[in-house]
């Protein structure tokens, strides 16, 4: 395969279709990507019915590819709970894809344990941005 | 927003509760008690009590459902009403109370009603119930719980909890659960 | 989970259980309540409820007898620790007067994945145990105040709780039968 880009959008999208966390990766140092995130999180949005529907015709959380819009890929990982985990992505990683949302879904887990934190709220914590960009790095952009 | 303030490991860097602590019953009985102590005193109608005992079940709930899932079921996820009414009755309960729950009925005259039967629910064996509110059942907590779990894993029903043969859970789907069920067949 | 030879009532919940069922309780008065100091405060007279109730129970359970100085008592609230809560804290830093003294506690299982928000670094969210303590011992006619001295909620490496003797209470009726 070509080597390309590999950029990443990663958004955690709650009951209400709104984005409770958001964070992109890339590999690339330059930074004419800047304006990619609004048509990351249009690409995301558009997808969201296709994962809704696709959901309830297997039993995995990871969705896989689900979607595919121009050159961008949209990969779907939805929680036992009924969160969506969404990546808009320009390569094909499924592997790194698959570890990654495996991950973030542990860290996802125990953030949303905390008596403290009610569901659907956005998740606004340190130690939960330098997971994602700890597993972002070993499994997307490396 | 938030900024560490001393050098801390974060609950995230913590390993997933394997679900092997226990703690004992007295001790969750002298908690729930207190639990239902509390809400009385912050309401004025048996509904009240009920509701606010409802509402706390269900923040439980919700929190155990992606836990559950992970540990107990290897990660897969329920897309069927019998399915998530078994892991209800026998995974949860017996991770919860060490116990499968009694019964599980489906309603006669309700395509849309079942119907679990425990007992003795452990909520209750410590609770004596003041004499003028003898028709609250605290197990509304329980029912609390077992809706945010239907609730949040896509089967919206409405759970509450009555004095009949011990206690009964009384199961309510929403139509489109049932609608989108025949559409699976 | 063996059932012979055991005359009480020796059952377990999960303590999955125990920690989410207190975690909503204390998110809810947090909601409910003015103030972070009123919340705490609350916890304490909660858990003074639960321990004047809890001492009967570990009595008839353990047969155990009148203390005979602090340091029995002491050794007795650990054994209580281990049966309730299933963890065992160490008895430590005794006063030179030998009136006060700390159980320290490395894990504890009321703050399982429990992080305090911003908000909310000054709430005392482990203070229902205090009041267990001192309800349990006001039922044995010790008057105590106990207190968080390290909370590992706060970034500290420990939980550690303090309790002070203040007096013997002579006229108060016993908890239990001699």
């Amino acid at each position: 395969m070509s080597k390309m880009i590999g950029s990443y959008y990663f958004v955690i999208v709650g009951h209400r279709d709104t984005p409770l966390f958001e964070m992109e990766f890339t590999n690339s140092k330059d930074s004419k990507k800047e304006d990619h995130r609004h048509l990351n999180q249009f690409i995301a949005h558009s997808a969201l019915d296709l994962i809704d529907e696709h959901k309830w015709k297997t039993y995995n959380m990871n969705l896989k590819s689900v979607d595919k819009f121009n050159q961008w890929f949209v990969s779907a990982f939805v929680t036992a709970s009924l969160i969506r985990f969404v990546i808009v992505h320009d390569n094909r990683n499924d592997d790194g894809i698959k570890n990654f949302f495996s991950e973030m879904y542990e860290a996802y887990i125990k953030y949303s344990m905390n008596p403290f934190y009610e569901e659907d709220s956005p998740i606004k914590s340190l130690a939960f941005e330098k997971k994602a960009q700890l597993y972002g790095k070993k499994f997307l952009t490396s | 927003m938030s900024l560490p303030g001393r050098n801390r490991t974060s609950i995230l860097d913590k390993p997933l509760s394997r679900g092997k602590g226990e703690i004992s019953l007295s001790c969750f009985a002298l908690l729930f008690s207190e639990v239902v102590q509390y809400c009385q005193n912050k309401s004025r109608t048996v509904t009240d009590i009920q509701n606010r005992l409802h509402k706390l079940g269900a923040r439980v709930g919700v929190k155990l459902i992606d836990l559950y899932f992970v540990r107990e079921r290897g990660g897969k996820r329920e897309i069927k009403l019998l399915n998530i009414l078994l892991f209800i009755k026998s995974t949860m309960w017996k991770a919860l109370f060490g116990k499968e729950a009694d019964k599980l009925e489906h309603s006669n005259d309700d395509e849309n009603t079942y119907y679990l039967m425990e007992k003795e629910p452990v909520v209750n064996r410590y609770i004596s119930v003041p004499r003028d509110k003898t028709s609250l059942n605290c197990a509304v907590f329980v029912a609390g719980m077992i809706e945010a779990v239907l609730v949040g894993t896509g089967f919206p029903a409405k759970v509450t909890a009555h004095w009949h043969k011990g206690t009964t859970y009384m199961l309510k789907f929403d139509d489109e659960v049932l609608l989108r069920e025949k559409q699976m067949e | 989970m063996s059932r012979a030879s055991n005359r009480f009532d020796t059952k377990k919940v999960n303590s999955e259980l125990v920690t989410l069922t207190y975690g909503a309780l204390v998110a809810q008065m947090v909601k409910d309540a003015e103030n972070t100091d009123d919340v705490s405060k609350q916890l304490e007279r909660l858990g003074y409820n639960m321990g004047v109730r809890l001492i009967e129970d570990f009595l008839a359970k353990t047969g155990t007898g009148r203390c005979m100085d602090l340091k029995d008592t002491a050794d007795k609230i650990q054994s209580a620790f281990k049966m309730y809560l299933g963890v065992q804290p160490n008895v430590a830093n005794w006063s030179p007067g030998g009136d006060e003294f700390s159980f320290i506690l490395d894990t504890n299982p009321l703050t399982d994945l429990v992080e305090l928000p911003d908000d909310l670094k000054n709430l005392k969210y482990c203070n229902i145990i205090c009041g267990v303590i001192r309800g349990a011992l006001e039922m044995v006619q010790l008057d105590v105040q106990s207190w968080i001295v390290q909370d590992q909620l706060k970034g500290d490496q420990n939980t550690e709780i303090r309790v002070k003797f203040i007096r013997r209470l002579e006229d108060a009726m016993p908890a239990g039968e001699d």
